[in-house]
């Protein structure tokens, strides 16, 4: 079905190969997984075997990909997407109209089908996904599972013979990856189609019995049909002293750095938080759980002072949100939003690196000798001249790290800051966040890896429509989890794969 | 952001004027209008308009300024809420008082000081404000009642070339989200200390290159993005593409199709 040979590519403006030499035969009706670290290829990989970067991107090729018999470099794209879908990382961004049948309707309206046909079609691909129930909403009204579904409908509808998800569930919590998952599964029941998943969330793909690639620098480095264990992610839980053995509330210090009481709190008159009272000491690594809509970034921008409470009050050390403005709070709580390229404004790594500390009035000689160290230490310390929007996703989220750090806050309260990092980048700045834990500050991290809370918070909030229904210490909230079934928020069962790994780079901070 | 329905519209200013004042977009209903097809309505708006300016007794004017008016509460919206509102009837008033005083014409009616009042001031006044607030009304008439994404298939169809169709329909779907990543932004720079409130011109240019640096990133990634997945999905591939939407002609369109031609074959025989 797809035949790459010696292919090598490498965009323009960049000095460095996006892809070097890849070499891959993919059978017909295969399923086909491709993990790797972040930039090291993947993507541009789809892009090439759907076409799009001969297309709409310019560099400079070598080598021949062939697919169904087409040579993709010299192939119009519209013959190409006959062939092959491509499902991408964001929902969102992948949408070109606003209604459920209009999106799935679009690819068939531009092929010239006439509406019995399209309807038809729509019926059957919303079918396969799963999502009839969803026929006539409008998209913005739809979780982020929903889209995704629907994203996928809108190109299965289209009868591709391959189809490719780049990170399908990358921006989803883990009741909707695990729905994305189905949804693969299904499709490889209805239709012999080759399917080409890449992923960092390995563990949910064993089920499939797939061929594994694993693809390292623009190579491809493993090519197997068993699972390789060397794709596992980084065992966090081995890392370390397991969260049973931090110290427990009672040693802690008595006064809470943050504290609300009875918070309620929502958006344009529509209350998402319902009496929330929480009390977090200095020294707390604290785990924020539960589906995207239930309620955690709100909670979050409560306690910066983003959002004020509707009822209720919000203390941090000692200051009220309500009266205290955002820009004074910020310097004792850090705030980094989910996606890096929001809060990077400066020209240059070194003026974005000390922004917040001159901002605030804080900056001296040894702010400047701190933040000299830490970019060091994120391995920034050659690039304080460049762009910061010219970093790598993964440098651009340590510059992020940085920025925050470099006025030490007793708080930091992160917005699902790993999304897209790969397990050896995560588990990078999970290690800086430990070390900060350990100095006495405090980490609020909204995630959805159970493994990585697991293996890092002492404690676990769990939010459910706007209620925190769990607030516990990590290993009794994961067993109250598991009495109420939440399967997908649960640690995965895989330790006995898993061996010791010591990430590098990782010093105490 | 994990769920786009939560992200705040921004902050205090906007909690107090939310309840108040709607924004002037389309607001669902099941009226009459709004199960006008829009290009119906598309051609009352400009028919309206043009009877407006050619009509030459100021009591039509008055009559096509009353139905608009009427036309809000028969449609079940309600005048008063929408925003912007205020500033054009503010507007009007200040147009119409400038014409009735500063006339100078045959007798006065009425004379204060300096002041004259005269009839063909009031006419003057009655054609300048009165067509600028009936156009507003319309416009508010067309806007609250019509799905763009309806207005964007209905042009389509009608025999705009898609191409342009689909700007429309692409930057109305991806306004809400620039929307939020503005938001998203603002939020950011605050929780780094960045004070909007330090002045000069210089300071201004810098916070505004901060502002949309970050906005411009983010666009252009959605842009590649969205690219991929048109052309992923044949967009462009031939000239003329089917649509599945039918936005039905109706018998009520007929009709009001219909009565329009009436009214501007009344107004023009009359003027």
């Amino acid at each position: 079905m797809i035949q790459v040979q010696g292919f090598s590519y490498r965009f323009s403006g960049s000095d460095r190969y996006a892809l070097r030499d890849v070499n891959l035969d993919i059978a017909p009706g295969e399923f086909v997984v491709l993990t790797g670290p972040s930039g090291c290829g993947k993507s541009t990989l789809a892009l090439a075997l759907g076409g799009f970067l001969f297309n709409q991107y310019d560099g400079e090729a070598t080598g021949e990909i062939t697919v169904a018999g087409m040579d993709v470099r010299r192939t119009p794209i519209y013959d190409i997407a006959e062939i092959v879908g491509l499902v991408q990382q964001n929902p969102e961004a992948q949408f070109c109209t606003l209604t459920v049948q209009d999106e799935i309707a679009f690819g068939l309206e531009n092929r010239r089908l006439p509406r019995e046909d399209i309807r038809g079609r729509m019926e059957w691909a919303l079918q396969v996904v799963d999502a009839q129930h969803l026929k006539d909403r409008t998209l913005a009204t739809l979780s982020g599972g929903e889209k995704q579904r629907v994203a996928v409908a809108a190109l299965l509808a289209a009868r591709p013979q391959v189809l490719i998800f780049d990170e399908p569930t990358s921006n989803l919590d883990p009741t909707a990856t695990a729905q994305i998952f189905d949804v693969i599964a299904r499709i490889r029941e209805a239709e012999a189609i080759t399917v080409i998943v890449i992923e960092h969330k390995v563990a949910y793909l064993r089920r499939f019995s797939p061929r594994w690639l694993r693809m390292e620098d623009g190579q491809l480095s493993v090519d197997s049909r068993q699972f390789p264990t060397s794709l596992l992610p980084t065992p966090c839980s081995l890392l370390h002293t397991p969260s049973s053995l931090l110290p427990t509330s009672d040693s802690l210090p008595p006064s809470p750095l943050v504290k609300t009481e009875r918070l309620h709190a929502g958006y344009n008159g529509h209350t998402v938080l319902h009496d929330v009272s929480v009390e977090i000491r200095p020294g707390e690594f604290v785990a924020v759980m539960g589906d995207n809509g239930s309620g955690k970034t709100t909670f979050l921008q409560c306690l910066l002072g983003l959002l004020k409470p509707a009822e209720g009050h919000v203390e941090i050390a000692g200051l009220d949100t309500r009266t205290t403005p955002v820009s004074k709070m910020a310097q004792r709580a850090a705030y980094i939003f989910q996606n890096p390229d929001h809060q990077l404004f400066a020209e240059t790594v070194w003026q974005e690196a000390t922004l917040a500390p001159r901002n605030f009035g804080t900056w001296n000689a040894e702010t400047e000798a701190r933040t000299i160290a830490l970019l060091d230490e994120v391995g920034l310390g050659d690039r304080h001249a460049d762009p910061p929007y010219r970093l790598s996703y993964g440098e651009k989220r340590r510059l992020n790290l940085v920025a925050m750090l470099s006025y030490t806050p007793s708080l930091l309260l992160l917005d699902e800051i790993l999304i897209g990092q790969d397990p050896d980048n995560a588990a990078r700045l999970l290690e800086w966040l430990r070390a900060r834990v350990n100095g006495g500050s405090s980490v609020v991290l909204i995630n959805h890896a159970p493994d990585i809370a697991q293996g890092y918070a002492t404690r676990l909030l769990f939010f459910q429509a706007g209620r925190l229904i769990i607030d516990a210490p990590t290993a009794q909230g994961f067993a109250q989890l598991a009495r109420m079934g939440c399967e997908a928020y649960l640690p995965s069962d895989v330790t006995d794969f898993r061996k010791p790994v010591t990430p590098r780079n990782m010093t105490d901070v | 952001m994990s769920d786009t329905s939560q992200i705040p519209y921004h902050a205090s200013r906007s909690r107090r004027a939310v309840g108040r004042l709607q924004r002037v977009t389309y607001q669902p209903g099941a009226s009459l209008l709004h199960h006008l097809h829009p290009l119906v309505k598309l051609a009352w708006l400009a028919g309206g308009t043009v009877a407006l300016f050619i009509m030459q007794q100021p009591m039509g004017v008055l009559i096509i300024l009353a139905l608009a008016g009427a036309a809000f509460p028969l449609n079940g919206l309600t005048l008063h809420k929408v925003r912007g509102l205020r500033f054009f009837a503010v507007t009007a008033l200040t147009l119409f008082a400038v014409q009735v005083f500063f006339t100078h014409a045959e007798t006065p009616l009425l004379q204060l000081g300096p002041l004259r009042v005269t009839e063909t001031g009031i006419v003057k006044g009655i054609y300048t404000a009165g067509r600028l607030l009936s156009v507003i009304l319309f416009s508010y008439l067309f806007v609250l009642t019509t799905e763009p994404n309806d207005l964007g298939y209905a042009l389509m169809q009608a025999g705009v070339p898609y191409r342009y169709g689909f700007m429309l329909i692409t930057a109305l779907r991806l306004v809400p989200l620039f929307e939020q990543e503005a938001q998203t932004v603002y939020q950011a720079q605050l929780a780094r200390g960045i004070a909007y409130d330090r002045g000069g011109v210089k300071r201004f240019f810098a916070l505004a290159r901060q502002f949309f640096l970050p906005l411009l990133v983010s666009a252009m990634s959605k842009v590649d993005a969205l690219a991929v997945s048109m052309e992923g999905r044949c967009f462009g591939k031939y000239p003329r593409r089917t649509f599945l939407r039918e936005v039905a002609f109706t018998r009520r369109d007929g009709v009001a199709l219909g009565i329009l031609a009436v009214a501007m074959l009344a107004v023009i025989v009359t003027r």
